[in-house]
């Protein structure tokens, strides 16, 4: 288990920098400006109408740490880790099912469901990674900008992204239960991703239709970044990507690995 | 008890056809060939093997245990090199050798090294950078470097130089030696007729025949050409023992012969030749052998 582990993480080796970097930047480019377009953001923000301020949880951008939450860590953050999530997992299992490496694998004393496990571990770890580089490259572009982004508030904003993204790679291996064609596994669990995020946000938009949330991720993702984590979502969000992955687990080891 | 064995063993997958009631047993020690022509099931039957397909019918049992249920167990005790060996474009031989290594426990690496020497295999590129038949190399490595009691080898010569073809089947002869089990897959007839104990020959999905090589060869007509000099009297072959579709044109003769050659060999003395070529069996004389004695 342990060197399997260690596998992956050294085949993913990248994914911290190509991931990381551009989020990071991104993040530290947004906290950076922020002191420069402060007033003018208050006066946008009073003319938007309540219903989309509500819709995608904007209710001012007068602090730093409500502008990185609007910009970053409502939508980009948490619908580019939850796809990295769908791929991590879909590299280490239907990649490996491609490319051979999985026949090889398969072939030494391995158990199917030590493999699942392995894997799931390693995006679970990549995750927490590319969260933890995003985070420095914020705190620094708040430290040089001089924006006066809380530590402790942008670090519960990052970490609680990661059981929700983590949903995501226990769907994959759902999906590898179903599929090992690594093209359906991402695409599937993208569909799913954008479909959650869009459930959440028409059950935000109409009242009537908030029970649709109940079926998305998304409702129990909250804003950790003003209010700090909500353990029992946490964990609760981290527990169903556990038990989807238990599932896909399942199924992965009851399926045929063709050549 | 059998080094493997399968009763029955049936995998389909819905319309499509793929192994049909195999029954095999590999004796410890042995070394066993399947053979048959592309699709006919072989990879299908080690893939069943291996508890990478889960079989629709029928059993298999390695080492006496349950193919699927003693997976874990089997596959601690065998060397696999799978039909299309590969473990990704960016991973070298060395690292992958390193992962098999700490997953079977294997500590001493010294027989990956000399195989690597013996197969002039280059352990450092990305296997992504290799052609076949080096990346094969790496694959043999894989499947023996751990000493193990069975060697599960699908089509293990593909991409293979002639010399580097030469090194396995030596390698093959020395595990042998050291009392290994070894079950192949080949469509090369003459691979398995210088390595393999016994052949079985698949077809269709079907195992039609499980024959001791020698007779197999023995069952397979070979071709023979004749050319006669001079003017002399051509020989009356079709009375001969095992001889069948005898064709003359102008000084030449072209015949079948299955079985003992004595008889042949004492009638063609009796006249005076230009030239006698014996053709080995080909593996669709074999094929056709086998499948009009079906029919």
């Amino acid at each position: 288990m342990t060197a399997l582990l260690a596998s992956q993480l050294h085949e993913r080796r990248r994914a911290p920098l190509a991931w990381g970097l551009p989020i990071g930047l991104m993040s530290a480019f947004v906290v950076a400006i922020f002191p420069a377009v402060e007033e003018a953001l208050s006066k946008v923000v009073g003319q938007y109408p309540s219903a989309l301020k509500e819709a995608f949880g904007i209710e001012e951008l007068s602090t730093v740490t409500q502008y990185l939450d609007a910009e970053m860590l409502s939508l980009i953050v948490p619908l580019a880790l939850g796809y990295l999530a769908g791929r991590a997992v879909a590299s280490g299992l239907s990649g490996a099912a491609e490319n051979g490496r999985l026949d090889v694998l398969l072939s030494a004393p391995v158990a199917r469901r030590g493999l699942v496990a392995a894997t799931f571990l390693a995006a679970a770890v990549e995750l927490a990674v590319v969260l933890a580089v995003s985070l420095a490259l914020t705190m620094l572009g708040s430290l040089l900008a001089g924006a006066g982004l809380p530590f402790w508030s942008a670090l519960a904003g990052f970490a609680n992204v990661w059981p929700l993204a983590l949903v995501f790679a226990g769907f994959a291996v759902l999906a590898t239960g179903w599929s090992l064609q690594t093209s359906i596994v991402t695409g599937s669990v993208a569909g799913l991703l954008v479909t959650m995020y869009v459930v959440d946000l028409v059950g935000k938009l109409d009242p009537s239709l908030d029970w649709l949330r109940y079926g998305s991720v998304f409702r129990y993702y909250g804003k950790a970044i003003e209010n700090g984590i909500e353990p029992l979502a946490f964990a609760g969000v981290t527990a169903v990507a556990v038990a989807v992955a238990g599932v896909g687990a399942a199924l992965f080891e009851r399926r045929d690995i063709a050549g | 008890m059998s080094a493997i064995e399968t009763e029955k063993l049936t995998k389909s997958y819905g319309s499509a056809r793929g192994i049909e009631e195999v029954t095999i047993a590999v004796e410890p020690g042995e070394v066993f060939g399947l053979l048959g022509p592309n699709g006919a099931g072989k990879t299908t039957i080690i893939r069943t093997l291996l508890d990478l397909l889960h079989p629709t019918g029928g059993s298999a049992r390695i080492f006496g245990l349950d193919s699927h249920r003693d997976s874990v167990a089997i596959r601690a005790r065998l060397g696999n090199l799978p039909g299309d060996f590969g473990f990704g474009k960016q991973a070298s031989g060395r690292e992958a050798l390193a992962l098999l290594a700490r997953l079977r426990g294997v500590a001493d690496r010294g027989r990956a090294e000399a195989l690597a020497a013996r197969f002039r295999a280059d352990l450092e590129r990305p296997l992504g950078e290799l052609s076949r038949g080096n990346r094969q190399k790496v694959g043999l490595i894989l499947a023996l470097f751990h000493r193990p009691e069975l060697l599960i080898l699908d089509e293990p010569t593909g991409g293979l130089d002639p010399l580097m073809q030469e090194e396995f089947l030596a390698v093959v002869a020395e595990e042998r030696e050291r009392g290994a089990t070894v079950f192949l897959s080949s469509h090369e007839l003459n691979e398995v007729e210088r390595v393999c104990d016994r052949v079985g020959i698949i077809r269709g999905g079907r195992l039609v025949a499980v024959e001791r090589v020698a007779e197999l060869l023995e069952r397979t007509p070979r071709r023979v050409s004749v050319e006669l000099t001079g003017d002399a009297e051509l020989p009356d072959l079709n009375q001969l023992p095992g001889v069948s579709g005898v064709h003359r044109d102008g000084r030449s003769l072209r015949f079948e012969v299955a079985g003992p050659v004595d008889a042949v060999v004492k009638e063609l003395a009796r006249h005076e030749l230009a030239d006698l070529e014996f053709a080995p069996p080909t593996l669709e004389q074999v094929f056709l052998t086998y499948y009009e004695e079906g029919r």
